[in-house]
């Protein structure tokens, strides 16, 4: 069996094949400030005053308007409170950072989970081995109540890579080659299993990236191989009892992808979708105005570290604004420590505090009509971030790298 | 004839609005119009962001039927897209595929949707006869018959329950 299959058969109880609709209990019902009320007021309406399922198992985190901007989301964020206080749930509030990292640093998620919230990037879950599922709000509201929901058991593509990452060449470049190969609809509703030598080099940071993405092809969720790289992470955030999960020897895909990365040189998606997807270089030279390193994508230690190597000692080109925020607290005092702040600090960048930050509209950090960004996150379709601005996808090497020159750069250039 | 519940003899009548491939939720039910929560003000805008938004609103009847290319409902999870739908008088969405989340807010707020591989060969205005347990699709314009994959006994117990909520809160408890 795939890994999904596995998952789905032990949740279910019995073996489950693609295709199949069936219910599971989930591990973990996860909202955030975004979204979060909207459930509240559902499940309120619907089920009055009623507990929730088992509130070890319910999270809510705010990662996307934190500190609130304005008063309707200051009392959206009062209401989950109010929520959390009353149902007797677990808050993580805005002094903490992406919610679906912050479930992964507070150990609670662990391979075989089933795990759902209301953000559109709970897939990521997948680099630890755990299925997350991005919901709306009906699902999570009934979800809420009675602890199971229902699931089509989605078909598995296995992506094998293969070849070596060398610097400043990383995973965000090699997921942009791999959605420009498949495209945004190349894994509609399918689970992805990633593997390959490529990946078993890949640090925990970089796993995170290439999960994050499966979003951008339409796919459910994305699976990397799991090993010690993994384990390590969980023991070091307070996981116990780790019981891995891989795919079967005989599993059975439905379309297995062979990449070699061997000579892949920096990648960029080009507005307005993630698949348009070209090498860095056929696009240098074109004028910026902002570059953005952060999100659930490229938030973490490593991420900041080659931002870091890039821009010490430099500036950031005086038309451009770089804006770096880290994907947790957790990972912001790492980088604080190993001295990337000051880099950062010195180099003229705006560092935020923790969270999802310019990933999407409603935080500052908006583009005025015309303006064009270089951002580390994952989406760049018309109006992601404000009507008129052009958004490019790129790694946070290449993003540093541009921020400096004040036009798209490639790493490769500021490289030594 | 009650709309939207399943059983074995159930035949929908209707007349086909036809859409193409990666109609997004936002072209569905535009963002503008997420702060309304009255279901029927929320029908009034079905379609609206598409390119034949207007033609729509002002011609659709009770149970027309939808026809899609790839990956319908598409973009942002939003639920009213769904609820619009449904609120226009749409019986049946039928596409060559759904995106994941609004495939389960259909299903969540009982609004009936097939998969057919071959949905590009239906024409905009033909009328269709669909039985929905057993997934035939005839096309009575064309002389087609065509056999889509029948909706799961799970989707059916949730929409005959009225949705989601309805079905947990009618469940043992
Ligand atoms: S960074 Fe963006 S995609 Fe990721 S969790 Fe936050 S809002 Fe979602």
């Amino acid at each position: 069996m795939t890994i999904i299959e596995k998952i789905f058969s032990r949740a279910c109880g019995k073996k489950v094949k693609p295709d199949e609709y069936i219910w599971a209990n989930v591990d973990i019902v996860a909202m955030r400030d975004f979204g979060g009320p909207n459930v509240v007021q559902e499940f309120e309406g619907n089920f009055n005053n009623a507990p929730v399922f088992d509130n070890k198992k319910v999270v809510i985190t705010f990662d996307l308007h934190i500190p609130p901007r304005d008063e309707k989301v200051a009392r959206n964020q009062q209401i989950l409170r109010r929520f959390a206080r009353e149902k007797g749930v677990k808050l993580f509030d805005v002094n903490t950072g992406v919610g679906q990292h912050i479930l992964m640093e507070n150990g609670l998620i662990k391979p075989w989970h089933i795990v759902i919230g209301t953000d559109s990037h709970m897939n990521l879950l997948g680099a630890i081995g755990a299925a997350g599922f991005g919901m709306g709000t009906t699902d999570i509201a009934g979800a809420l109540y009675k602890g199971k929901l229902w699931f089509k058991v989605p078909r598995t593509i296995k992506i094998i890579i293969n070849g070596i990452l060398k610097y400043p060449v990383t995973a965000k470049d090699v997921i942009l080659y791999i959605l420009k190969n498949l495209t945004t609809s190349g894994a509609l509703n399918r689970a992805i299993e990633f593997t390959g030598e490529t990946i078993k080099m890949m640090s925990f940071d970089e796993r995170i990236t290439m999960a994050s993405m499966v979003t951008e092809m339409s796919g459910d969720i994305g699976f990397i191989e799991s090993d010690e790289t993994i384990y390590e992470f969980l023991r070091t955030h307070n996981v116990e009892n780790i019981e891995p999960i891989n795919a079967d020897d005989d599993a059975e895909y439905e379309k297995i992808y062979e990449f070699d990365i061997t000579s892949l040189r920096p990648q960029i998606a080009c507005p307005h979708s993630p698949d348009n997807v070209v090498d860095v270089a056929d696009v240098a030279g074109r004028k910026i105005d902002q570059v953005f390193i952060g999100s659930c994508t490229n938030g973490r230690f490593e991420d900041l570290k080659i931002a870091a190597k890039i821009l010490e000692g430099k500036k950031v080109n005086n038309n451009v604004r770089l804006i770096i925020v880290p994907a947790t607290m957790e990972v912001a005092q790492q980088a604080e420590q190993a001295g990337f702040y000051k880099i950062f600090l010195h180099s003229g960048a705006v560092v935020v505090n923790p969270g999802c930050s310019l990933c999407t509209t409603g935080h500052p950090g908006i583009l005025a009509p015309g303006e064009v960004m270089v951002s580390t996150s994952n989406r760049n379709f018309i109006g992601k971030l404000g009507k008129g601005g052009e958004v490019y996808l790129a790694s946070p090497a290449t993003a540093a790298a541009s921020a400096v020159r004040g036009v798209i750069t490639s790493p490769m250039e500021l490289w030594n | 004839m009650e709309l939207n519940s399943v059983n074995n003899n159930l035949i929908y009548r209707g007349r086909v609005w036809r859409f193409g491939d990666d109609i997004d939720t936002d072209q569905i039910y535009p963002g503008k119009y997420l702060p309304l929560t009255d279901k029927s003000e929320m029908a009034k805008h079905a379609m609206e962001g598409t390119d034949r938004g207007e033609e729509f609103l002002k011609n659709v009847k009770s149970g027309d039927i939808i026809v899609a290319g790839k990956n319908f409902g598409c973009g942002s999870s939003r639920e009213h897209a769904a609820i619009a739908i449904k609120g226009a008088g749409i019986s049946l969405v039928i596409a060559e595929s759904f995106a994941r989340i609004f495939h389960r807010n259909c299903v969540n707020t009982a609004l009936l949707t097939l998969e057919l591989k071959e949905a590009k060969e239906i024409n905009d205005g033909d009328i269709l006869e669909v039985n929905i347990a057993s997934g035939e699709i005839k096309n009575i314009t064309q002389g087609k018959v065509y056999k889509a994959e029948p909706i799961s006994e799970l989707e059916r117990s949730i929409i005959n329950a009225g949705g989601l909520l309805n079905y947990l809160k009618s469940e043992y408890r």
